[in-house]
């Protein structure tokens, strides 16, 4: 089988799937292939911009502070690169960059307001989210379900963390006491807190309730009225302001069970941060999915890159395959962001780092070539430390055009771009950095491949 | 302080501890075990839990013949732990077979006493029709059957059945002194690490049962031991990837194995004299290329497989000098120092029960108690009976591989968890996919099996031990250590943080392959979502992850 597009995009997560989205909708044939689920349907669904600079320990208190300090520190950082560019002088070099990263926040916003991942939060300040455990992360952007704006502002509120009966994701018990001992150290409200189980049974059984099916039963408009019955005597035991939920309000109706559940609880309601495999996470997806499609843009899914062919520094084909049938994609540009180990854009052992695609050079965090590394070799001693681990650093490095550079720091083919967590450069686990960069960087790569584009038309 | 009296104390909580803590309990000893750490925490812990015929130590005849009744007696009294795994040594050299043909007579002396057949040579038409991964071009190989065991919940169950002797058990009690009178030692001083406490036990003997501490701990007691100490390394792949066990000759001409275990298989051995301080030791990139190199040869494709993790421990070895390690006996010592103290090296797994005998024996002579040793007899806790697997998971409804993997770690005593769950439904919840587990086994052992700590859990339950090391089963099961043990919600994090510590320890040398994905979600889910790499709380730091 045979098709033909202006672009082909190699990953579907953020970074891939925001490339796809900002194509189709300058009018660009756009062709995406994905593999399976994306990591960003792992993600806690909260869009990180910048949270720490490595080995740092105290937060940015916003995006700004956070990109100034990255283009100042580290030239050679993925949103540093936003920062080359032949209109860019040394004294707005921060500037443009922050700019192009409020341009990618803003179209985010924009573009996924009537999914079902509507966002809340904005470039001007970083905010701190509560998670399953009771600890609190910095990010820019979460979805509307997952805040309250006055939880951790008004001196009287009470907060009630309410889990479900055999999920064992989460445990309100534990989470309070976490959380209250973080608050009160701080010394910040909510001073009061308190917990309490509910119980759900989805298909009738109490144990190994998962979230998702936690989820999709919460869907069903009856659920909420269940759920609200079961959880106010316990909002009005403890006099809480405020309710606080595992990720799990729905996959279609989150927001609007949330608003819901408020006005007949008479208290704000808001989903903490989870882990995979998680709700939040999957309605990001799913809406961003929705935003490519609707822009026009076309998606094989299931599908994944076999081999390419390139003639004088272009690719013209890339030939993908299924279960059944292989593809032979003819394409003018691509893109690849088909992400780190988790997404399989990069895989290692005892011989070396490879991008498993191109066989495109892989850099390590110190930008020396990765293809010979020994993966062990580039971790760190500590398991969960502000350091992180350098392997997570490893990946492509890119021209100011956000195309990767071979051993000679040309470009690999004039018409490959790349973007998400195959960059190099960064670790988004201890930076907080991730779904951001993967958004900016396939806004950008999107942008450098129209350009391309156009002018090869 | 206190004055609590002891005919023994044993310091130790491994095999042999544990072994000799039974022992002297049935024998009607007041006896006291003292365990820096957990039951099982250090050599033992790392062992590939074979329980071996001695086939390997044939030119020691009586060791075969100790080490094959032992296996006779470990089948009678913890056959609820035990598995038959049936083995080959694929030859790819004819001069293998000739040389090492002395293992079939040797092996076939004691087999039917452990009812296995012969050790037979197979055709490589056979070879490749049990194990198709064996390299084809194998000419031969003989086959055999071994037993195994799993070595956390012997040592466990020894504790436990000495404690319904009477024995009392301290875990996290680390012994700093020693009490005399007129040169002979009279009492134990120990710091509780759980209460920051000093103690004194006062005693008639001490049993140093302390592995690759026993030349410090003797010190301590002023008195000399030697002991050659022998780092081995394994490596643990995710799954059972070979059918049976395999063995075959390393690139330096010495046998290692690779066993399918519980979930995994494990690759090992390594052997190396070392220095290293036990806390700290880890597995080094050259032994595991020396494990897969030498596996390689028979297993092609073994690089193919997925490593989760390494583990490394200390051989306490008999301190004999000048011949390379696998010509050092693989008997034991017992050394009276003469002084109140009674020292161990060497051994092996098997023969724990034996040396506890040996031991005990010596102390109940001067004691001049006359009991006999019954632990060759007497049943440990869970094997009093047969366990119907069918019959129960229709009874709670649970399905049946979770229940036959508690069965492989309780036996009978697997009902008392399956009845939590009637009151509590929702405790019939995986809390370890990989294994699994489910959390009234985790609770229930929170409750009778004094861990402390998630690592604790791990020995106790084999939970954290599968392909996610883990990932996923870290936070949920620290919350339920939380509530059972009434923590603050500072020390949860720090339980979680210690355990992906301990985890990591194993993981790091060996991170290649798809445990880079495995990593890259961990860090995903307790740096990036939980924030814990920037937790304020009190971890202490662990003695391999000391800068160098």
């Amino acid at each position: 089988m045979a098709l033909s597009c202006d672009l082909l995009i190699l990953g579907g997560g953020m970074a891939g799937l925001v490339a796809g989205s900002v194509a189709a909708e300058s009018g660009i044939s756009t062709l995406l292939i994905r593999k399976g689920e994306s990591a960003t349907a792992y993600s806690s669904g909260a869009i990180d911009i910048i949270g720490y600079l490595p080995e740092a320990g105290e937060p940015f208190d916003s995006p700004k502070e956070g990109l100034a300090a990255i283009a100042g520190l580290y030239p050679l950082h993925p949103y540093s690169i936003l920062g080359y560019n032949e209109n860019v002088t040394p004294d707005n070099v921060v500037g443009v960059i922050v700019e192009r990263v409020r341009e990618t926040v803003a179209w985010l916003k924009k573009n996924l307001k009537n999914t079902v991942a509507p966002l809340y939060g904005d470039f001007k300040r970083n905010i701190f989210p509560i998670t399953i455990l009771g600890t609190t992360k910095p990010t820019c952007l979460i979805q509307k379900t997952m805040y309250s704006t006055s939880l951790q502002k008004e001196e009287e509120s009470v907060l009630l963390f309410a889990g479900f009966k055999g999920n064992v994701d989460f445990n309100p018990a534990v989470a309070a006491k976490t959380y209250l001992e973080d608050r009160i150290s701080i010394g910040e409200p909510p001073r009061k807190v308190g917990h309490c189980t509910l119980q759900v049974a989805p298909f009738g059984k109490s144990y190994n309730v998962s979230s998702i099916e936690l989820a999709r039963h919460l869907d069903h408009e009856s659920s909420v009225d269940e759920l609200v019955k079961q959880l106010k005597p316990h909002v009005e035991q403890l006099g809480a302001t405020h309710v606080a939920l595992p990720p799990v309000l729905g996959v279609k109706h989150a927001l609007s069970n949330k608003k819901d559940i408020q006005e007949k609880l008479g208290a704000e309601v808001f989903e903490l941060l989870g882990f995979p495999p998680s709700v939040p996470g999957l309605r990001l997806q799913l809406a961003l999915d929705e935003v490519y499609r609707k822009k026009g843009g076309r998606m094989l899914i299931g599908h994944e890159a076999l081999s390419y062919t390139r003639t004088e520094k272009l690719v013209t084909n890339v030939l993908a395959r299924t279960n059944r049938r292989e593809v032979n994609i003819e394409t003018k540009a691509v893109i690849l962001s088909t992400g780190k180990y988790i997404g399989g854009g990069l895989s290692g052992d005892e011989n070396g780092i490879r991008e498993t695609i191109f066989g495109l050079m892989t850099v390590t965090d110190a930008y020396q070539s990765a293809g010979g590394i020994v993966p062990s070799h580039y971790t760190n001693r500590f398991a969960l430390s502000p350091e992180g681990h350098p392997i997570n650093s490893c990946g492509l490095t890119l021209d100011p055009h956000f195309r990767p550079v071979d051993e000679d720091g040309v470009e690999w083919a004039s018409n490959l771009f790349a973007a998400g967590s195959i960059l190099a450069g960064y670790d988004y686990s201890i930076e907080k950095s991730g779904l951001g960069i993967a958004a900016m960087s396939g806004f950008s790569a999107a942008q450098n491949a129209i350009d391309f584009i156009k002018e090869v038309s | 302080m206190s004055d609590s009296e002891y005919d023994v104390i044993v310091i130790g909580g491994g095999s042999t501890g544990t072994a000799v803590t039974r022992d002297c309990a049935m024998r009607g000893l007041r006896t006291l075990l003292l365990e820096r750490d957990d039951i099982a925490s250090a050599t033992v812990g790392t062992c590939a839990g074979m329980i071996s015929s001695g086939v390997k130590y044939r030119r020691e005849p009586d060791i075969m013949k100790m080490c094959s009744s032992e296996v006779v007696y470990l089948n009678k009294i913890a056959r609820h732990i035990t598995m038959k795994s049936p083995i080959i040594a694929p030859l790819l050299d004819l001069s293998l077979v000739v040389s090492d043909s002395d293992y079939l007579d040797a092996y076939a002396e004691h087999a039917e006493e452990r009812d296995v057949p012969s050790m037979v040579l197979i055709t490589p038409e056979a070879t490749l029709e049990l194990e198709p991964t064996v390299n084809p071009d194998v000419i031969a190989s003989a086959y055999y059957e071994e037993f195994f065991i799993d070595p956390f919940r012997l040592c466990l169950l020894q504790a436990l059945d000495a404690r319904n002797h009477g024995a009392e058990i301290r875990t996290y009690c680390e012994v700093i002194g020693f009490e005399k009178s007129e040169s002979t030692i009279c009492g134990v001083k120990f710091y509780n690490r759980i209460t920051g406490q000093t103690e004194i036990a006062s005693t008639k003997f001490v049993v140093n049962a302390s592995g690759p501490w026993a030349s410090k701990l003797a010190r301590i007691g002023g008195v000399e031991l030697d002991i050659r100490p022998n780092k081995g390394t394994h490596l643990i792949f995710d799954r059972r990837i070979v059918n049976i066990g395999i063995t075959a000759k390393s690139v330096d001409g010495r046998w290692i194995y690779l066993f399918p275990h519980e979930n995994t298989t494990v690759l090992g051995t390594t052997a190396l004299d070392t220095w290293e301080d036990p806390d700290s030791l880890v597995a080094s990139f050259d032994e595991i290329e020396y494990l897969l190199q030498s596996i390689e040869a028979v297993i092609p494709s073994i690089r193919e497989a997925r490593i989760i993790r390494t583990m490394a421990g200390i051989r306490p070895l008999v301190p004999e000098w000048n011949i390379p390690e696998d010509k050092v006996t693989r008997g034991y010592q017992v050394i009276d120092h003469e002084n109140g103290m009674v020292s161990f090296t060497g051994g092996k797994l098997v023969m724990c029960r034996h040396m506890a005998e040996a031991v005990t024996d010596v102390i109940t002579k001067k004691l001049g108690v006359t009991k006999k040793c019954a632990t060759q007899k007497e049943p440990l806790p869970g094997n009093e009976d047969d366990v119907d697997i069918e019959e129960l998971g229709a009874e709670y409804g649970i399905n049946l591989h979770t229940l036959e993997r508690m069965r492989a770690r309780r036996g009978t005593e697997m009902v008392k968890i399956l009845e939590m769950t009637k009151d509590h439904p929702e405790w019939k919840t995986s809390i370890c996919t990989c294994e699994p587990v489910i959390e009234a086994e985790i609770r229930y052992s929170i409750r009778e099996e004094f861990p402390q700590t998630l690592n604790d859990l791990r020995r106790r339950l084999r939970l954290g031990t599968g392909p996610c090391q883990g990932t996923f089963c870290t936070y949920k099961a620290a919350a339920i250590l939380s509530e059972e043990l009434d923590l603050e919600g500072d020390d949860f994090l720090v339980d979680i943080l210690d355990f992906r510590a301990e985890r990591w320890k194993g993981i790091r040398p060996s991170m290649r392959g798809e445990q880079l994905a495995q990593e890259e979600l961990a860090q995903g889910m307790y740096a990036c979502v939980a924030n814990l790499d920037q937790s304020d709380v009190d971890y202490d730091t662990k003695p391999w992850e000391e800068r160098l």
